[in-house]
């Protein structure tokens, strides 16, 4: 039983392992060989992994009450409880993770606008977040995406992290999808200052028409102009990409359209230039599979991008 | 794709296909041919699944790839899992693996699609359950690294930076959350299908199943 418990810890670390770029293939093949009932623990482990691919939503939803926001609170609390000794550092530490008064808005499926002390206003898209944080309410975080119209106040430093994007200088109306590391900025109107958590150098500004984008870890930050009126154009029902991956339509298209769509690895990167009609999923998925001469296939509850060459 | 093509790429097709990573594929290709063998234990379907990948390659996107090598990899790799996933599912199908009892709290207005056929909405109702469950049963360490893994789409080094942790900190907790969701898997009988080619042919030591499927 020892044996078998080592085999399926063994296959847990290569299928872990498998899904980073710094995977030891040799190592792997060497240690299928070894045993037949290697390959088969990892057939186990590895399908595991394709469920929690295929449900992915579910995780999103499950998490979501139990990970975010409430959580560091209490434990840092219970902790302070319990080692006053450590007050050194809980007095440096403490205080900005204790404050209650963060506001925090988030989205199920239907988006919904925030007004701020300020009176700027914020559109939200669906399934997003915004915590709002700072004496003057000056710190604004967002995951998803939301439509911003700021007011310009030259006496205060607003700034908006998302993503590993830090938003500054803002005095306009802009739109912003944060989702993990990729982050998209589309300015309708003034201009904002854009600088990236360990990047060095100048932020970025970006102007009326500008968007920025950056698709996560070894992407480029790109910008480029854009019509004024596709910015923010989910809140009309379109969403308009310029040389975009299919990784970040298939998360928009979840995220505004409510459908689930996989892409495989193999297609991830792929781009995509157009505008999608997100009122009706299936009709978006359908133009979009068409518009990059794929097939789409459908599965028990999700939908899937496939190549025609096989 | 039935024969067992050793050398496709020379006469096959167009010259250039795929680009780069063609040529890494040549280079590469006794090596991947090595795993895929090792990872199907079966030469036939490692012979049928390098040419599939070879044909994938063309239609690949043209970007440059960090690391070609690897890129490929894991290409063959996905494509072992996703033929493992076709035939877990056909199997289940055949199988009916739930009980009749089950069955019959259908509820049609949960189906997402009034043509899925009925046992695959089950199925997938009942793994979505079972996903669930397995997610809520992870600690809170293992839970997040998952949720940003798998659901934000991160990588290992960036889950790690926002959680504040090593890299094999969350590897660690990525293992646990799959070994959990395995663990269940397995409790309810999910794997048989797939084992069972395995399990049969070494002596079937272990007694996988109570419910004693014979294929």
């Amino acid at each position: 039983m020892n044996g078998e418990d080592s085999i399926i810890d063994q296959a847990a670390t290569w299928h872990v392992a498998s899904t980073d770029d710094a995977m030891d293939w040799d190592g792997f093949t060497a240690w299928l060989e070894a045993d037949p009932r290697h390959r088969a623990a990892y057939d186990e482990l590895a399908l595991a992994g394709s469920l929690f691919d295929e449900h992915r939503k579910v995780l999103g939803t499950v998490t979501e009450p139990a990970a975010p926001v409430a959580a560091p609170t209490t434990r840092w609390r219970g902790w302070a409880a319990g080692a006053l000794a450590a007050s050194l550092v809980a007095g440096l530490t403490l205080p900005s993770l204790l404050r209650d008064d963060d506001q925090i808005y988030s989205t199920g499926t239907t988006g919904r606008t925030v007004t701020l002390a300020d009176g700027s206003s914020v559109a939200m898209a669906p399934h997003s977040r915004l915590t709002v944080s700072g004496k003057d309410g000056e710190r604004i975080a967002l995951s998803g995406g939301a439509y911003f119209s700021i007011r310009h106040d030259p006496g205060r430093s607003l700034s908006i992290s998302a993503g590993p994007a830090e938003i500054s200088d803002i005095g306009t109306v802009f739109d912003v999808q944060s989702s993990g590391q990729a982050v998209r900025i589309g300015v309708a109107d003034g201009q904002v200052s854009v600088k990236f958590a360990n990047v060095f150098g100048e932020p970025s500004v970006v102007g009326k028409g500008g968007t920025l984008s950056y698709e996560g870890a070894g992407g480029r930050v790109l910008i480029r102009t854009a019509d004024t009126s596709d910015i923010g154009g989910w809140q009309k029902g379109r969403l308009s990409y310029q040389d975009t991956s299919l990784r970040l339509v298939a998360a928009d298209l979840e995220r505004y359209a409510g459908v689930n769509l996989v892409v495989p690895d193999t297609l991830q990167g792929r781009r995509f230039s157009g505008t999608l009609v997100i009122g009706n999923g299936q009709a978006a998925l359908r133009d979009l599979s068409q518009l990059m001469g794929l097939e789409l296939a459908r599965d028990a509850g999700h939908y899937r991008l496939v190549d025609r060459a096989h | 794709m039935n024969g067992t093509p050793n050398r496709p790429a020379e006469d096959t097709d167009a010259p250039g296909k795929g680009g780069g990573l063609a040529a890494l594929f040549e280079l590469h290709r006794a090596e991947i041919i090595r795993f895929l063998r090792a990872r199907c234990g079966d030469s036939t379907q490692a012979d049928d699944l390098i040419q599939e990948l070879w044909i994938k390659l063309d239609r690949h996107a043209s970007g440059p790839i960090a690391n070609g090598r690897a890129y490929l990899f894991r290409m063959a790799n996905n494509l072992v899992l996703d033929s493992a996933r076709a035939r877990q599912r056909a199997m289940a199908r055949d199988r009916q693996w739930l009980s009749a009892d089950d069955g019959e709290d259908i509820h049609p207005a949960n189906r997402a699609d009034p043509s899925l056929r009925q046992d695959e909405a089950l199925a997938r109702e009942q793994e979505e359950a079972l996903v669930r469950d397995a997610v809520s049963a992870l600690p809170t360490g293992a839970q997040r690294a998952l949720r940003l893994h798998r659901f934000e789409g991160l990588g290992h080094a960036e889950v790690a930076n926002i959680m504040g942790i090593s890299r094999s900190g969350v590897e660690k907790h990525l293992a646990v959350a799959m070994k959990n969701l395995r663990a269940s898997l397995a409790d309810c009988g999910w794997f048989v299908s797939v084992a069972s080619q395995v399990r049969t042919d070494e002596a079937g030591g272990t007694p996988e199943t109570e419910n004693g499927h014979e294929r």
